[in-house]
């Protein structure tokens, strides 16, 4: 190594350290419980290649703690980010964006302007026109529309800004989802929780910084990958909890141990490094010490936090929650808790929002209406809960799927549906967000009468990217990771901040 | 004009005395290199603007042609000989904000400018980035010394001695055998010839020994197929929603085959590039080919077959650039590469190499090998040896072919021009009703007498007929079709055709009262000649082969097949990468830029392409594969940055050595791996101990040096593999379908899939990591912990992560406890009556080394204490001991504990 690159390690060290010690005092304090840990200080694994990298780079993953919080480069609003990924993605006209005019097409055949040179993923031939089948009503200050399928979310539209012209070019589920949290719809690149985890670190060591809670009896479409590290190191994939079985892998002690034991065993595993690291030198055997020790205390704070039991009845009945199963109203109240013990990202996904028509669970009328009995609760209580403990405005909430539904019926086949149902559709749907710095109370965008195409503030996934990133206090264009020798983002080379809704 | 002449004459005689003054000034100054001199500030400081991506002010620093062009002013930036009157030169030092460049970043410093204004005046001379050019023999260092052990070493020492560095002293014995031994073959030896090194009186011979009895271990094919299947993004599954299982582990089992058998690299490369396209080709030879067909394709509902294949195919051109080339040539799918000598166009040239075969991203992964068993092979060559002697080598080529492959059949997902009909969610299948018609277009009819097809037909009393040019053109055939129990393959003759020409297949049947229902679905249509020989001897015979044999059931593997000629693709360039905005059109074609022309006689296709790159004056290949080999020993390659040898790319700590390799790879060792991995691991510096001084920890902390062994953290197979070898329960079965060891529950939760772990039973669950079912979107949780790639492209390079969650599966994965368990009870067997000289034991299994006394006391410390505590409690003996029906004595509990502690140590899941 050249006497710069080796300048080029130490300055990024120190400059790593100094941000450290910059870093909050309560992260502070949690160190330093660390004991053996601080060992650990000198520890570099062999380089990476992102040392070297284009000045533009200037985050340092350090191997030896790549978890430890980090300021970001800009005046962050959000400290963290619950993202509620509803996969198969609801249908914006029954739930946020009213169509009084497509109530009248209702049953009439499909003009042929909205079909010529278009691509549908079942619509096949010409389907009929499908009105809304929901009720509206304008709620709050705002007087945001939302449908009668989400009774207890209407109360909380003054806290939300929605975005109502989303779009997508995507309208197969696992690459519009891969899109919409990779930036590519294809497989292998990072996940945004990975950047984000990759840029920031966590503010609890004791617990996985970027987390992933799945319901709906599925994985989503896209599965692990939608929360891979890509081409970024694996530590900074998504970590998934379960409510059912190890809340983390591999988590619990093998039975018939005891934690006496478990610390007992560690200990002298550590121990043993120890006195091979007097043999060897090598920094590396100190990290792992730290990983070891890590992993004890994480043995301890993930059960804790995973269990919703402590929390008091009002709570439970605010979220709705069954606890002992695995379901969305469980995974929201993990989700707070999550945020609330500094975790960075938390990834929810639930399954089953794919309302085709094709039968009555995936219809617009009775399935997607027992799906939003099963959200409705818990996202409004996920927004009160986290304002009354004042965490609404550093958190960023964000809900939406991964693309929208035609305001036709679909046809399968060039054959009706038995059921009422929408195909999958590229060109407009709804994402709202909240709390983290966006504006309270507000819609932007919008589309045009039939609710087919987006007809003003248009954004796709890069534009919301960039926004969520923003909120966190990075500038998308200039967070890269340096990869196959040139700068990776997450955006690419799209996406603008959709300063309209930021506060 | 007499006088004009005259004037000219004297001004150029002016420029060349200028020329000479200025040549005989400048030479005296130092040469200024372009590699490394120059092309470092410009890659940093002006190609981000002025390269492949953008060219602000039209002008570029990419290629010489274009840096010397006219930039939009209409005047040159760069003028060679002339740094003053350069206005690349002016606007670096131009104090005017709005001028000086870089615009909007800080000022180039003034050695830059010194370098850039001296590489102008001596005649602004390109020059090629070192990787791209051929490999030359390249000169030994003048050096001797005691430690040195072969010529590699001597240029490691040749850096070390510039850098004032010492060597480090031969690693102990117990150390060096678990190092070549977990390289080598990814787990440990034998025990009879872990005993015969350790004991033995001459190391050096005994060491030569070992190495060679490794390298011809059935073992090191296992071992170096791991580190193959990540370039090969080989997978169980194929990938997105459903993630639905895919038979292609023969491509596997293909590897291990090729490393055990030190097949040549360059012939590994072509059998899996272009092995379909040789005359005769083997079976092994079409199973290589799997290679390209490990692509992730997409099932679900509603996509579009052509997208996905198109998706592929470009896969396949970034898998073959970044893991056979150590090139991004991916930069180059949207626009011409920002750092690299490679444009647009060039990508979609090379593109086009792979854009010609049958797989089209239908669902059953169309084109398959059938494996036929011995006495079916003994068929189809009693069969074919028939049809050769009664029509000629040419019609027993085509029926070996279509009773191998099923091609080249048209996938009836491609049909169109769909009246009353659909393609099954655009993706599956052509779907009739009653009164339905669809085309086949541009079918190739030259003396196509028959059609063999797959359907299934759920309706009795059915029409079906084939028409010419239109669905009410000429009739080639109508027939009764009849209903069927699930898909079946049908032969319909007609009279000899001629010319390419669009068909059109209509179904009728009016005995069915519902307009809407479906009740004829077609999967593929083959246009071929009738059987020959008839009324020749065993026609009846040999037919009754070809149609059993057509519908043998046999297990299929993905392979390449290429379109004939008659269903060629035509190749575009995609306009920003975007596949559905088609530019111009192009052909085949390498880069330019890689100096070297085609090998001569080399076909325009994927066997072209495969010359090419196993060309000697190729630059890449060799380099890659040599510093791959060198990566997967010390951890980071010469070149650490293996997706990328190009100009971003990290340099190399050792070039002369690189250079030195990859020739020696290819002229002295004729492309063996296991020759070249023989050279790399008798060096001196691969024996070093890895024990890091304070010297070297301020002066090389990363050991870019080599003046000790690298200690680098065992991959995911090798964590496992070398567990179950220390605790004795590895199972040495080889190849065959994937395995299914212990995983915790709810690991697979693909939606629309039934798919389920099934635990699989016996020595199965102890086979080493390579054989572990590999689901994409779920995979294998320990694997991916220890930075297993995922496998869903092409993975040049593992980064290792140190994370608690990898404490967490050694520490608490049942895998681990079940081998802890396993570890005690060999301890309890072999390591004599005290508890001791058990732990002492299981330290030598698996470290082949005494255990230090200060070790011996933390394990007996911790044995006494989980003696203490089971003793205690026998309900936890027994829940510890995995049997709650069984009895234990809380010393076997203690032991276990003791063993799972062991597995866990920094020197155990390190390559000391």
């Amino acid at each position: 190594m050249t006497r710069d690159e080796l300048n080029a390690h130490r300055l990024i060290k120190e400059a790593h350290e100094a941000n450290a010690r910059l870093n909050s005092r309560r992260h502070f304090l949690k160190e330093s419980a660390m004991g053996l840990g601080a060992l650990a200080m000198g520890s570099l694994l062999g380089s990476c290649g992102n040392l070297f990298s284009s000045p533009q780079t200037k985050i340092a993953y350090d191997p030896a703690h790549p978890l430890l919080p980090k300021s970001p480069p800009l005046v962050g609003k959000a400290r963290s980010v619950i993202y509620l990924h509803m996969a198969g993605a609801p249908s914006q006209l029954e739930l946020f964006d009213f169509k009084p005019e497509l109530m009248k097409m209702d049953g009439q055949d499909c003009p042929p302007s909205l079909l010529a040179g278009k691509k549908f993923a079942f619509i096949t031939g010409v389907p009929k026109m499908l009105g809304p089948q929901a009720n509206f009503a304008k709620y709050g200050q705002s007087g945001a529309l939302v449908s009668d399928n989400l009774p207890h979310f209407s109360t909380m539209v003054d806290e939300v800004s929605f975005l109502k012209a989303v779009k997508t070019d995507q309208f197969n589920h696992a690459p519009a989802q891969l899109l919409v949290h990779t930036g590519s719809p294809r497989l292998g690149r990072p996940s945004m929780g990975s950047w984000v985890t990759y840029g920031l670190g966590s503010e609890n060591q004791n617990l996985p910084g970027y987390v992933v809670l799945t319901s709906g009896g599925s994985f989503p479409d896209a599965g692990k990958s939608v929360w891979g590290s890509g081409f970024l190191p694996s530590v900074y994939q998504g970590v998934q909890c379960r409510s059912e079985g190890d809340p983390v892998l591999f988590i619990k002690d093998p039975d018939g141990m005891n934690r006496d034991l478990r610390k007992a065993s560690i200990e002298a595993i550590n121990k043993a490094n120890e006195q091979q690291y007097q043999e060897y030198n090598d920094p590396e055997i100190l990290s792992r010490i730290a990983q070891y020790e890590m992993a004890y205390r994480m043995q301890i704070s993930a059960p804790e936090v995973m269990n919703i039991n402590d929390e008091p009845a009002y709570i439970h009945e605010m979220y709705g929650t069954q606890p002992g199963k695995a379901c969305f109203a469980n995974n929201v109240l993990l989700a707070r808790k999550l945020v609330e013990k500094g975790v960075r990202y938390v990834q929810l996904f639930d399954w089953g929002w794919d309302a085709h028509g094709d039968n009555p669970n995936n219809s617009l009328n009775i399935g997607l209406k027992n799906k939003c009995r099963t959200i409705d609760r818990p996202i409004t209580a996920l927004l009160l809960d986290l304002k009354q403990r004042g965490l609404l405005e550093e958190t960023l909430v964000v809900w939406g799927g991964e693309f929208g539904r035609t305001p036709m019926m679909e046809n399968r086949n060039g054959i009706q549906n038995p059921f009422k149902g929408r195909d999958h559709h590229t060109e407009a749907f709804t994402i709202w967000m909240a709390g983290g710095g966006v504006k309270k109370g507000f819609t932007h965008g919008e589309t045009d009468e039939i609710g087919y195409s987006a007809i003003s503030g248009k954004v796709d996934a890069f534009d919301i990217q960039a926004t969520i990133l923003n909120q966190l206090g990075f500038d998308h264009e200039q967070f890269t990771y340096p990869f196959q020798g040139r700068p990776f983002r997450l955006t690419d080379v799209a996406g603008k901040v959709i300063s309209e809704i930021v506060a | 004009m007499l006088l004009k002449k005259k004037i000219l004459f004297a001004s150029g005689f002016v420029l060349v005395v200028i020329t000479l003054i200025a040549f005989s000034l400048f030479s005296s100054e130092k040469r200024i290199d372009f590699n490394t001199q120059v092309k470092p500030i410009l890659n940093k400081k002006c190609i981000s603007c002025h390269g492949g991506v953008k060219q602000q002010g039209g002008f570029s620093v990419l290629f010489r042609e274009e840096a010397l062009a006219k930039t939009k002013s209409g005047k040159p930036a760069i003028i060679p000989g002339n740094p003053e009157d350069s206005e690349f030169i002016k606007r670096l030092k131009s104090s005017d904000p709005d001028e000086r460049m870089p615009y909007k970043h800080p000022a180039l410093n003034n050695d830059e400018i010194d370098i850039l204004s001296g590489w102008i005046k001596q005649g602004a001379k390109w020059g090629n980035h070192w990787a791209y050019v051929s490999v030359k023999p390249t000169e030994l260092p003048d050096i001797d010394n005691d430690w040195i052990r072969n010529d590699l070493d001597k240029f490691i020492f040749a850096k070390l001695e510039e850098n004032k560095l010492e060597p480090s002293k031969t690693a102990d014995k117990a150390t060096l055998l678990r190092r070549v031994s977990l390289d080598l073959i990814g787990t440990y030896p034998s025990d009879e010839l872990a005993k015969f090194y350790l004991n033995s009186k001459n190391e050096q011979a005994a060491y030569n020994v070992l190495v060679d009895s490794l390298l011809a271990s059935p073992k090191f094919g296992e071992r170096w197929a791991s580190m193959w299947l990540d370039i090969a993004r080989y997978a169980d599954t194929k990938g997105y929603e459903s993630d639905p299982n895919r038979d292609i582990w023969s491509y596997r089992d293909w590897v291990i085959k090729a490393f055990n058998r030190d097949m040549p690299y360059d012939r590994f490369i072509t059998d899996q590039i272009a092995g379909d396209l040789f005359p005769n080709p083997t079976d092994a030879q079409y199973i290589a080919t799997a290679f390209s067909r490990n692509t992730p394709t997409n099932d679900e509902g509603g996509t579009n077959n052509e997208e996905f294949r198109t998706a592929a195919v470009l896969d396949r051109v970034n898998a073959t650039w970044e893991g056979l080339m150590s090139t991004t040539f991916s930069c180059v799918q949207c626009h011409s590469h920002p750092y690299d000598p490679f444009k647009h166009d060039e990508y979609y040239k090379f593109t086009s190499y792979f854009n010609n075969t049958r797989d089209e991203d239908v669902s059953a992964e169309y084109p398959l090998l059938k494996d036929f068993n011995d006495s079916l092979k003994n068929e189809l060559n009693h069969l074919t040896g028939w049809v050769k002697t009664v029509a000629g080598k040419e019609s027993a080529a085509e029926v070996d072919l279509f009773l191998k492959t099923g091609q080249p059949a048209i996938n009836s997902t491609t049909a169109d021009e769909l009246v009353n009909s659909v393609i099954g969610n655009h993706n599956i299948a052509l779907y009739f009703k009653n009164s339905s018609s669809a085309r086949l277009k541009s079918v190739n009819l030259e003396n196509v007498d028959q059609l063999i097809f797959r359907y299934n037909c759920s309706k009795p009393g059915g029409t079906m007929s084939l028409h010419l040019g239109s669905p009410n053109g000429p009739v080639v055939k109508s027939w009764k079709l009849a209903q069927t129990k699930g898909y079946e393959n049908v032969e319909v003759d007609f009279a000899k055709q001629s010319g390419v020409k669009d068909v059109y297949l209509k179904y009728t049947n009016s005995s069915v009262k519902n307009p809407d229902e479906f009740m004829v679905y077609f999967d593929w249509f083959y246009f071929t000649k009738q059987f020959p020989g008839k009324g020749m001897p065993e026609y009846v015979a040999n037919k009754k082969r070809f149609t059993d044999l057509m519908n043998a059931k046999v297990p299929t593997t993905p392979i390449m097949v290429e379109n004939p000629l008659s269903m060629q693709r035509k190749n575009y360039v995609f306009e920003r990468g975007a596949w559905t905005s088609k530019g111009k059109e192009v052909k085949v074609g390498v880069p330019n830029s890689l100096a070297f022309a085609m090998p001569k006689n080399a076909p325009n296709n994927r066997m072209g392409l495969a010359m090419w790159l196993t060309d000697k004056r190729n630059p890449l290949v060799s380099r890659t594969m040599v510093n791959r080999l060198w990566e997967q020993l010390y951890g980071a390659g010469l070149v650490e940055t293996l997706e990328d040898m190009g100009t971003q790319g990290m340099a190399p700590t050792h070039q002369e050595l690189l250079d030195f390799m990859a020739y020696q790879f290819m002229y002295k060792y004729n492309w063996s791996v296991k020759k070249m991995l023989k050279e790399l691991v008798m060096m001196a510096t691969y024996r070093q101990d890895s024990k890091v001084t304070e010297e070297l920890k301020e002066k090389d902390l990363f050991n870019k040096f080599y003046a000790r062994g690298s200690r680098i953290r065992l991959s995911a197979e090798q964590i496992r593999d070398q567990s179950l070898a220390v605790c004795g329960v590895l199972s040495n079965k080889m190849y065959g379908p994937p395995v299914m060891p212990w995983q915790p529950e709810g690991i697979w939760f693909s939606p629309y899939s039934g798919a389920k772990w099934v635990l699989s039973g016996g020595e199965e669950q102890y086979r080493r990591g390579i054989y572990t079912y590999w689901k994409r979107t779920a995979p294998y949780p320990s694997a991916i912990a220890f930075d297993g790639a995922s496998r869903v492209v092409c993975s040049p390079r593992r980064i290792r992560t140190n994370t608690p969650l990898q404490a967490l599966v050694t520490l608490n994965d049942s895998v681990y406890i079940d081998l802890a368990r396993k570890l005690a009870l060999r301890m309890e067997k072999v390591g004599g009556s005290t508890s001791k000289s058990k732990i002492a034991k299981g330290y030598e299994l698996i470290l082949y080394k005494t255990i230090p006394q200060n070790r011996l006391k933390v394990f007996e410390d911790l044995y006494a204490k989980a003696f203490g505590e089971f003793r205690k409690n026998s309900a936890s003996v027994s829940a510890f001991m995995g049997d709650k029906q069984k009895k234990f004595k809380p010393e076997e509990a203690a032991m276990v504990l003791v063993a799972n502690a062991m597995l866990n140590l920094d020197e155990v899941v390190t390559k000391n």
